[in-house]
């Protein structure tokens, strides 16, 4: 620039400048806060059982690094084939989205990634050295699979004992292909497999295998789910046509089709009970789901409840069995009582009361009773602290025997779902990890979520959720071919550019661009630094920022800002 | 709106070589196609009422990929200025459009601007001031910021338009100054006229990329237009007013040089009309020049003397032009479409003012018309000839045209058909 002068008019510029740079005023310590950047938890991530880390991995996806994708989703659970199918999802109801133009279909995104990967088989190397000490694991559903894998990224080798003749518990014999072909399951436990962890199939402790063979391990995690059928305790319960919803689905996964008369009636409100319901609509019955309480009060997923409305299962509310009857053994008709909701119980869910004198008669050739599963813990050789059906567990996963933790539906505080189990497979590794005189590197998850006030939705235009693929109805009630399809890479990356990524910094520059006074700088690396000496605090940057990832300090506050780190 | 080249084969061969097709469009989207010639580089606008379609055009035009510009839409007409001082101060070529209410809004910014010495380009298009609201034309609005700073044209058909705002990124990129061009609600905004626009590589070679005589640097920051003191103030104005002088003759040869281009020219600050051997000449501005053009022609098939000034240019005022005019005319009209209340049409009071030192001083009488979109027809135009004709001096120094009222002093009366009663001569000076 030309130098200038202010004394006479042919000496002055034609707008009136400082001379010198305005970099000599301090304007920073006119300052009261200071905004600084600080990554935050998405509530996504917050909410998932499992603590995937769902905005790095969605960021990933954006970039097509889709085995980069995976391996960020392996570091929190192996099994994203089958949860990307199979999981209720609770990250989508709390999406910040949500309130918005719809949650983002993280679910699809999930299994897009895992489908993608379908030929990798190679799972990352473990993040800590390899040591000395042997687990055992008790039971390769989704609670063991977790524990052992997890184990053996800290350097640990684990042996499984399955009791059945094929690894995945419930995964296998409790969800059916339709929801979960066998060829991902597969997949996935081979992929646990290579990395040295051994499952041996046809080893029931306390039977073919005794409790003591447990011994020689440093510890051991219980985790044998839930598999017998709860009885429904009316008379009649074990004619012939009468099914447990566990052992009907078993049956089926082990490619044994059971015998189903015309007319189906199916016990029960929760997942078990919708599987059973259109796994025998599939068979070509007409099935009838009964349910003591209303729809509402169903604890099954949502969205299957709909899509056995949808295939043509019906639903009768209200009902409770009184009394099985039949002729030659083989039941034929079922008596039932009205019930009407009362106060509510210990669960949140209005009691159901029944109606006196409103029994009536229905038609059943086959009844499948689905009215909730328990642990059978039978094979324990010493009593350890229950509550209820199920082993005691605290936070830890200790069982109060050291070196014997336990998780899953067969402990306490379960909610039957898979995510859930993989949550407390790695749970129990961490602890077990810690039980062998080794520090974790912390697992503090700040649980406070990014608030969808946070986010500035100006920078995210309305785009609808995708439209999920999924083969018809008509077709869909005639096979046990999987419903919903994988997303379509296109449908994928619209979908992954719906998440704000609520609290990761992006580096989009929009910080940098708004600052009115130029205090923000990027370095080479990508990097921001605000240059505190000229910075006034006037939090425009923190207002603007898309996704929360700043946030205003007061100035002079120490900046507690703790690293969160995962194993 | 289809656009459709409407130069046919057998005229082509009369067209102008600049030309590089004919279209019908209206005189905001003659605005619009200028600005996209023009290469602007960043158009901020606020698109609510009294915005009109000259940035709806051009918003189509920036999203279609067709102009490699920035469109902010910002959320008032003070921002709209304000994002385009600091995009102008960064070097980029910029332009806002606005009307009446939403320039009044701007009014801050609009000294900010030329303060700032900053060839911003808008487009106002002249409605009448509210209340009573009125989406009509009249001046007010662009003569209440007279004293801002800007440059202001006003034009009399959609091809000023489009040639106007051309010259007008010359002429303020020359003179670091704003300039703004304005035309009348309906009359030109919504009117589709036959518009020649020309070639982009002859408009690129007369009006090549701005060069910023100063900029913002990121790199070495300072303060712009910050505080001074009583010291340099006075002599920053100085600068400024000098500026505004000099522009009148930029603004002669960019027209000049403008004609040797396209072939069209608008005389520079002033248009004269019959003004050779007139005795009586009625100064106007705007689409009513048009009309006082028939006008003129026809008390000239009936022998009268009479001319017409068209003023293009109020800011700077086109001072020798009148003077020179003053010089050999009997008697001045003026038409305002505008009232500065307490005093008279600003046009008129500018025009005597810049009389009073010359040695040239002929009557000059003030008319008031069209106020708030009220036609003026070549009717109304010949009832002030009739009053200017038949009066040695003006009876008051405001005559309301076409007013309704009772009152018959005030206003002027209907020409008679034949021109009988009306004087004819006073002897050219």
């Amino acid at each position: 620039m030309t130098k200038y002068k202010f004394t006479t008019v042919e000496e002055m510029p034609p707008l009136a400048f400082s001379l010198e740079s305005t970099r000599e005023i301090p304007t920073g310590s006119w300052r009261h806060v200071r905004p600084v950047y600080r990554d935050k938890n998405s509530p996504c991530h917050v909410t998932c059982p499992a603590g995937e880390k769902i905005p790095d991995y969605f960021e990933l996806v954006r970039q097509k690094k889709y085995k980069e994708a995976w391996y960020k989703i392996l570091e929190d659970n192996p099994l994203p084939g089958v949860t990307g199918r199979v999981c209720y999802h609770p990250c989508e109801g709390q999406c910040n989205r949500a309130g918005y133009d719809g949650a983002v279909a993280i679910h699809n995104i999930e299994r897009f990634v895992a489908d993608k990967n379908f030929k990798n088989r190679k799972l990352p190397a473990a993040v800590e050295a390899r040591k000395s000490e042997k687990v055992a694991v008790i039971g390769s559903g989704p609670a063991g699979l977790s524990c052992a894998y997890q184990l053996s990224r800290l350097g640990y080798r684990s042996v499984i004992y399955e009791a059945d003749h094929e690894p995945g518990g419930m995964l296998r014999y409790g969800i059916p292909d339709y929801r979960l072909p066998k060829k991902i399951l597969d997949k996935e436990i081979k992929d646990i497999e290579a990395l040295g962890v051994e499952i041996m199939v046809d080893s029931k402790i306390g039977d073919n295998v005794a409790w003591s063979e447990l011994e020689r391990y440093d510890a051991v995690f219980v985790a044998v789910g839930a598999t017998h059928s709860r009885k429904i305790g009316a008379p009649g319960e074990d004619l012939k046509g009468v099914y447990t919803g566990i052992d009907f689905l078993k049956e089926l996964s082990t490619g044994n089709v059971p015998k189903v008369g015309r007319q189906v009636l199916v016990l029960g409100g929760g997942n078990t009970a919708i599987d059973a319901a259109r796994s025998a609509l599939r068979l070509g019955k007409r099935v009838t789901v009964l349910y003591r309480r209303t729809r509402v009060e169903m604890p099954a997923v949502p969205e299957e409840i709909e899509e056995a409305e949808k295939e043509g299962v019906h639903f009768e509310f209200l009902v409770t069995p009184v009394k099985i009857s039949g002729s030659k053994g083989k039941a034929s008709e079922i008596e039932l009582m009205k019930m009407q909701l009362g106060e509510p119980d210990e669960s949140g869910r209005r009691r159901p009361v029944p109606v006196i004198g409103s029994n009536f008669s229905m038609r059943a050739d086959t009844i499948i009773s689905a009215i909730g599963e328990e642990p059978d813990l039978s094979f324990l050789p010493y009593s350890f602290l229950r509550k209820g059906i199920r082993l005691f567990v605290d936070d830890e996963h200790t069982t109060g025997v050291p070196g014997i933790f336990a998780g899953g539906d067969a402990a306490t505080n379960p909610n039957g779902t898979v995510v859930n189990a993989i949550r407390a497979g790695k749970e129990a590794a961490i602890s077990i990890h810690e039980f062998l005189g080794w520090r974790s590197r912390s697992n503090g998850v700040s649980h406070d979520a990014v608030k969808p006030e946070e986010v500035n939705t100006f920078y995210f235009p309305h785009e609808g959720r995708v439209e999920v693929p999924r083969i018809t109805v008509q077709k869909s009630k005639t096979t046990f071919s999987e419903v919903n399809k994988t997303l379509t890479e296109e449908q994928a990356l619209t979908e992954a550019e719906r998440c704000f990524t609520c609290g990761t910094c992006l580096h989009c520059d929009v910080c940098m661009t708004f600052c009115p006074d130029v205090a923000i700088s990027k370095d080479e690396s990508g990097e921001y630094t605000i240059d505190y000496e000229h910075c006034k605090g006037c939090g425009i940057c923190v207002n603007e920022c898309p996704r929360g990832a700043m946030e205003l300090v007061p100035e002079g506050a120490r900046e507690a800002v703790e690293e969160v780190e995962h194993i | 709106m289809m656009e459709k080249n409407v130069a046919n084969t057998k005229r082509d061969g009369l067209l102008h070589p600049s030309i590089d097709k004919v279209v019908v469009i209206e005189g905001t989207h003659a605005a619009s196609h200028a600005v996209k010639l023009a290469r602007v580089q960043v158009i901020a606008a606020y698109p609510i009422t009294p915005q009109t379609s000259v940035v709806e055009k051009l918003s189509e035009i920036v999203s279609d990929g067709d102009l490699d510009a920035k469109f902010i839409k910002v959320e008032s007409e003070h921002s709209a200025m304000a994002c385009c001082i600091g995009s102008s101060i960064s070097g980029a070529r910029a332009f806002t459009a606005t009307s009446s209410q939403g320039l009044a809004l701007m009014h801050e910014l609009l000294h900010w601007a030329a303060g700032s010495r900053l060839p911003i380009v808008m487009v106002n298009v002249n409605r009448a001031m509210a209340p009573p609201w009125s989406i009509y034309v009249d001046h007010n609005d662009s003569l209440s910021q007279r004293d801002t700073g800007w440059l202001q044209f006003y034009a009399e058909s959609n091809q000023e338009v489009t040639d106007t705002v051309l010259q007008a990124y010359k002429i303020a990129e020359t003179v670091s100054l704003p300039v703004m061009i304005n035309l009348d609600a309906f009359v030109l905004s919504h009117t589709s006229e036959p518009v020649a626009l020309p070639k982009q590589e002859i408009v690129d070679e007369f009006l090549p990329a701005r060069k910023a005589s100063f900029k913002i640097d990121t790199s070495d920051p300072k303060a712009f237009g910050a505080l001074i003191g009583p010291e340099a103030y006075m002599e920053m104005r100085y600068k400024l007013y000098r500026a505004m002088e000099d522009a009148r003759s930029v603004i002669r040869e960019v027209d000049r040089d403008f004609a040797e281009k396209f072939g069209r020219s608008y005389g520079g600050l002033v248009e004269e009309y019959m003004t050779e051997d007139a005795e009586t000449v009625l100064i106007t501005s705007a689409t009513a020049v048009s009309t006082a053009r028939i006008a003129v022609d026809e008390l000239r098939s009936m022998g009268f003397p009479v001319g017409l000034m068209k003023l293009r240019v109020f800011r700077p005022f086109p001072v020798d032009e009148v003077r020179e005019l003053a010089k050999h005319v009997r008697k001045i009209g003026v038409m305002d479409r505008n009232v500065s209340f307490g005093a008279t049409g600003i046009i008129y009071q500018e025009t005597k003012a810049v009389l009073y030192n010359a040695a040239d001083r002929p009557s000059v009488f003030g008319f008031i018309a069209g106020l708030g979109g009220r036609d003026i027809t070549p009717e109304t135009i010949k009832e002030i000839f009739s009053y200017l004709m038949n009066h040695d001096e003006p009876e008051s120094e405001s005559v309301w045209v076409s007013l309704k009222t009772s009152d018959a002093d005030q206003g002027a009366r209907p020409f008679p058909e034949t021109g009988a009663g009306i004087r004819r001569s006073e002897g050219v000076k």
